[in-house]
């Protein structure tokens, strides 16, 4: 090898890869500045794109809702419209309707054999299960299927009113639906946000019309004083026919007298509203005397 | 500096095309709210979309019929109606919050059951997870045309009170049918004996007056109450009072005072209907 001298043109081709190499590196960085700025130009043109629709959308719905304050609307010109797009209106028209009779309580669609009956129940305001009944109307009205739950005396209440009147039947079916459900869902909410009042769960059986619980009206104690015992006798009703508070034998006078409160309490009260009226604080009560 | 561009240019983007489709949606159901097609349009649009369906048919194989689906619907809507006696006449809907879990909407609703006529305005929110929709009624505003009535007043606000539309419709629907068969039993007897049965108060009434035209001073007052109470139960209540000059009085005094009892036995084991023809039948004898 001949060190330290170079022959002149190696030394140039060097230099020259040198600067080719360099070269290349400035334009692959300029084409990948190019391409982000390419890219950049797209998303921002494509943002602005969208941010102009979103506004016309805006715009256009602002627009409608202030053209409609509950009156019957705009009568549209009907050469402008297909058949099928006036018929495809009046069928979502009528859709909507008919879901407006499940709020009623009693609803339904006609079948080839008879009627299939939809009850819907709710507990103030709340929309809570839904049952059906198919019924077949040849030669005399018959249950043929349904999805009423057995501890619900269905078959009792059929053969009283089903052959005479259909909507006595129907309408003593869903006092007895809804009022059961209206049982369960205040046994649920006591056990959802009163639980701290609560010793362990409640007993209560499948038509929720026997609730057995402990339970201390100030939140956050150790000892429940209170066995209370609530009979709801009339099945078409949400509030017991019967409640039974009692305390240990030897509890003090104030204890007894709290009792008699709670009992005529929840006979008045929905359970959960009747344990949501003892307060945070609640009357402290002090059972382990 | 670029790629911290680049992801708020890419996050925007996504934000925007979600607004776009809520906005979309909302766009589509005001349209639906909005538009309204008169029924000689819909005759119309049945009829042409009845030939062009029939000539369409034989090539396609499975063609969506939408005259039968609407006809199938309309079926459907006019049997409940007729079963449960509630009418809608006007319907209103405005959707006031619409996000992925959440969709509030106000209603307003005109109607009547049978002869009732009834005006709603309630907020519905209906709230989706992953299992079930939950629909509850977040404020109820109840207007009745028979306001008047204490019974029903009493009822209207109890039931706003507790936002309780379900209850609403079912006591509703009962006492509506309650007073309507009042009525209709009411115009029996006046058509059918048109000289004997005087009704004061109309139809809408809650007694009539029965009176021999042949015999003076002599009445018999029938009042029929229906109750509603708070819980939305409704209580019919039959009853009788009579009108007797004094010397009748002193003749039969003991028929007389029995007479309330007796209807009301009547009542019980044969109904209204026989009960009332039984006592103008027997009205109509006394000389």
């Amino acid at each position: 090898m001949e060190e330290g001298k170079a022959h002149p043109s190696e030394g140039v081709f060097a230099h020259l890869e040198m600067l080719e190499a360099q070269a290349h590196e400035v334009a692959v960085k300029q084409a990948a500045a190019e391409q982000r700025k390419e890219q950049l130009a797209r998303l921002e043109a494509r943002v602005q794109e969208l941010r102009q629709r979103r506004d016309e959308l805006q715009a256009k719905v602002e627009l409608q809702e202030q053209g409609q304050h509950g009156q019957g609307g705009v009568v549209s010109d009907p050469a402008q419209h297909s058949a099928q797009t006036v018929l495809g209106w009046k069928i979502r028209k009528v859709k909507s309707t008919l879901q407006v009779f499940y709020l009623t309580g009693i609803s339904g669609k006609l079948s080839k054999q008879g009627v299939c009956f939809c009850i819907s129940t709710a507990y103030e305001g709340t929309y809570l299960d839904s049952y059906y009944l198919d019924l077949l109307t040849e030669p005399q009205v018959r249950i043929h299927r349904h999805s009423i739950p057995t501890f619900i005396p269905m078959e009792q209440i059929a053969k009283k009113y089903l052959q005479t009147d259909i909507r006595r039947f129907l309408s003593v079916l869903s006092d007895h639906l809804n009022a059961y459900v209206g049982r369960r869902y205040q046994a649920d909410q006591l056990q959802e946000h009163f639980s701290d009042r609560l010793e362990g769960t409640m007993q209560r059986n499948s038509l929720c019309n026997l609730l057995v619980f402990n339970y201390n009206p100030s939140s956050k104690s150790e000892t429940f004083p209170f066995n209370a015992r609530l009979l709801y006798g009339d099945l078409c009703c949400s509030l017991p026919t019967e409640v039974v508070i009692s305390c240990a034998p030897d509890a003090p006078a104030a204890l007894t007298e709290t009792a008699a409160a709670h009992s005529d309490l929840f006979r008045r009260l929905a359970l959960h509203k009747a344990f949501g009226s003892f307060g945070s604080a609640g009357e402290h009560v002090d059972g382990a005397r | 500096m670029d790629s911290s561009l680049c992801q708020a240019y890419k996050d925007e983007i996504q934000s925007l095309e979600e607004e776009i489709k809520l906005l979309a949606e909302k766009y589509e159901a005001n349209q639906q709210e909005s538009i309204f097609f008169s029924e000689e349009e819909i005759l119309m649009s049945i009829n042409t979309f009845q030939k062009e369906f029939q000539r369409q048919s034989g090539g396609h194989e499975f063609p969506t019929d939408l005259k039968a689906e609407l006809e199938s619907l309309e079926t459907d809507l006019s049997f409940l109606m007729k079963f449960t006696g509630i009418q809608f006449t006007s319907r209103c809907k405005k959707t006031v919050e619409k996000t992925r879990n959440r969709t509030v909407q106000k209603h307003r609703l005109l109607g009547n059951c049978h002869s009732l006529s009834f005006e709603l305005e309630f907020q519905l929110l209906e709230m989706r997870t992953k299992e079930s929709v939950s629909t509850v009624i977040t404020d109820l505003s109840i207007i009745m045309e028979s306001g008047e009535d204490s019974d029903v007043s009493e009822f209207v606000s109890r039931t706003e009170e507790h936002r309780n539309l379900l209850t609403f419709f079912r006591s509703l629907s009962s006492y509506a049918e309650w007073c309507e068969h009042r009525r209709c039993t009411f115009l029996h007897f006046k058509a059918k004996y048109p000289d004997i049965v005087a009704l004061p108060e109309g139809l809408r009434g809650d007694y009539i007056i029965l009176r021999n035209p042949k015999v003076s001073g002599f009445e018999l007052m029938i009042i029929w109450k229906i109750h509603l109470d708070e819980e939305g139960r409704t209580t019919p209540v039959l009853d009788l009072l009579t009108k007797v000059p004094e010397q009748v009085l002193e003749q039969h005094r003991a028929t007389v005072e029995n007479a309330p009892a007796h209807f009301r036995s009547l009542l019980r084991l044969l109904g209204v209907e026989t009960a009332i023809e039984n006592l103008i039948k027997a009205l109509a004898l006394e000389k």
